[in-house]
């Protein structure tokens, strides 16, 4: 028996061993851009095979099919009123980051800087920035009036985004290397936790959501067997205030040779 | 003493990709916050809305007749196939099955209770059968990750339907599904393709939140004769340009009738501008399948407002 545990000890002993070795440098930390696994820049089109009439035209008033939207939402949605949001310039309301990706249209991704992944979309003609560094500068508002941490509510909101890592349980590391291998590593998601938003609708016919709501969304990119590259974007809206549970919905892009459909158009209110 | 050093020398040396990536087993439910009136109370007849189909598929679709379940009682009691129980979605259990010896995933085994639904994809590197090998609703299933993602390939299935409103599908399609889990989430992306019916691949995504606890319930069918056939062969059928509802999905919806055709055409955003006027007079305010319940189902009739 003791020559058994002395067996284990040194196998223990030995696992962590193989890493070791004289201290590495210290390298600086890799940029968001610079550490990306995959790469989501280009021009994508929506290709809109799921929730078709909800979403290529306007739906008919009092339609809240497939929204988990509560009595207080729906009675709020039976006032909608797109005269009034055109009157009060609210055209937008169905364009903002709980929504806007369900919108028939494109978008172009590109990297803004070396933490700011930027989207444009041409529905609305909007621009969505997903920063990967929370920094003391970016909390200060900006004179151009772009959202910030610390901001005023917009329809995009202020976006925080990171490389997901996959689902590993309690964080701590409890597992005996010698008995498991460590897989799932290799996270290649991009997840953004959007807040700070204006009241907006989840759909152009006034369900409503409110400037309670945060907005998380988790890209995944993949090539299909035929050589087409696509994303598929999962969005989970929550809001206290309008809905009953959170709001599900997974949509899905396919990527451009260039940018010759690009066709920003402005925000419709019906 | 020797016998264990060997143990703990090959836990060492096992191959970490022989592992699973991703943890998907468990319990699953599903979230219907798509298309729920399609996929819960079921489609409208006519409705082809977002399917790249070709005018075969249409055809096909136009000469179905709901009664053909009540009559041709076979079909009362067949399954969804893999692709469609995707779709149609539904509580799901995930299990894996390890080798004891060598702890290598072989497979992940799937259960929807709907129509007792089993699939399994096989996850040790086996190859495909060859084409005239059986057909069957669930197919035949292989799966690699690619990173997190479970990317698995599925041929061999029977015909069945992209929509149950008499949508076709063949059986030579096949279909590649992406499997990803974000924290409680999960999401599928099917990518369905198939030379007979479809003009450009079918991508759709369907997701599920994480529900420990359930115990999914067993499924029985037996047939039923609800409707009395007019003879013993009759398959009730729309002979082409007799089908007197088909326009009644988008009158209902505001909808133009180019638009409930369907067609690769119709899924992308500049369609929008090339789209016709609604075929009649939209509704002041929706009608059919307005509110879900959280329990599932789709009220056809708005509910009536209260009364101050």
């Amino acid at each position: 028996m003791t020559s058994r545990w002395i067996a284990l000890t040194l196998c223990l002993a030995t696992a962590p061993l193989t890493a070791q070795g004289p201290p590495p440098a210290a390298a600086p930390p890799r940029s968001a851009k610079a550490a990306a696994p995959v790469d989501f820049t280009g021009y994508w089109v929506s290709v809109v095979s799921e929730d078709w009439r909800w979403r290529m035209v306007t739906p008919l008033k009092g339609d809240f099919a497939s929204v988990p939207v509560n009595a207080a939402g729906r009675a709020l949605g039976e006032g909608w009123d797109p005269k009034h949001d055109e009157a009060t310039g609210q055209q937008c309301k169905a364009y903002g980051a709980a929504a806007i990706l369900r919108m028939p249209g494109r978008v172009h991704i590109t990297w803004q800087d070396d933490t700011t992944l930027k989207m444009e979309l041409d529905a609305g003609t909007q621009t969505r920035l997903f920063h990967f560094e929370e920094t003391a500068a970016r909390k200060t508002p900006p004179s151009d009036g772009r959202a910030t941490a610390n901001g005023p509510l917009t329809w995009q909101g202020y976006s925080v985004a990171n490389w997901e890592r996959p689902p590993r349980g309690v964080e701590v590391q409890n597992a005996i290397p010698v008995f498991s291998v460590p897989t799932g590593l290799r996270g290649r998601s991009l997840e953004v936790t959007t807040t700070r938003l204006r009241a907006g609708y989840l759909r152009k016919n006034g369900i409503p959501y409110s400037d309670k709501t945060d907005v998380s969304e988790y890209f995944d990119y993949r090539k299909h067997p035929n050589g087409d590259e696509w994303f598929t974007v999962t969005t989970v809206v929550r809001d206290p205030v309008y809905l009953d549970s959170p709001f599900i919905t997974s949509s899905d892009f396919k990527k451009e040779p260039d940018g010759s459909k690009w066709h920003p158009t402005p925000c419709e209110a019906r | 003493m020797r016998p264990f050093l060997l143990i703990l020398a090959a836990a060492l040396i096992v191959p970490s990709t022989a592992h699973a990536q991703v943890d998907f087993t468990g319990e699953w439910g599903p979230a219907y916050h798509e298309d729920r009136p399609e996929r819960i109370p079921g489609p409208e007849i006519g409705d082809y809305m977002g399917l790249p189909i070709n005018e075969s598929a249409r055809r096909a679709a136009d000469s179905w007749d709901a009664d053909r379940i009540s009559v041709v009682t076979p079909y009362q009691c067949r399954p969804h196939s893999a692709d469609y129980g995707m779709r149609g979605l539904g509580n799901l259990r995930v299990t894996r099955e390890i080798d004891p010896l060598t702890q290598r995933l072989i497979a992940f085994h799937t259960y929807m209770p709907a129509w007792g639904s089993e699939r399994t994809i096989w996850m040790d590197g086996r190859p495909h059968p060859a084409d005239e090998a059986e057909h069957t609703f669930q197919g035949f299933s292989t799966g690699v990750w690619d990173g997190n993602m479970l990317v698995i390939t599925t041929s061999h299935l029977k015909t069945n339907y992209y929509r149950r409103n008499g949508v076709p599908s063949s059986d030579i399609r096949k279909f590649t599904e992406y499997w990803t889990r974000h924290r409680d989430f999960l999401t599928v992306v099917t990518v369905l393709e198939d030379p007979v019916y479809l003009t450009e691949p079918l991508v759709r995504s369907q997701n599920w939140f994480l529900d420990p606890g359930q115990q999914l319930q067993p499924f029985s069918c037996e047939y039923v004769p609800e409707v009395l056939a007019p003879t013993a062969d009759a398959v009730p059928n729309h002979l082409p340009g007799t089908n007197p509802y088909l326009m009644e999905v988008a009158d209902w919806y505001g909808l133009s009738l180019d638009a409930v055709r369907g067609g690769a055409e119709t899924m992308y955003p500049e369609y929008r501008q090339k789209m016709g006027p609604p075929h009649t007079t939209p509704p002041a305010h929706c009608e059919r399948y307005c509110v879900c319940s959280a329990a599932g189902g789709c009220d056809v009739k708005p509910p009536k407002p209260r009364s101050r």
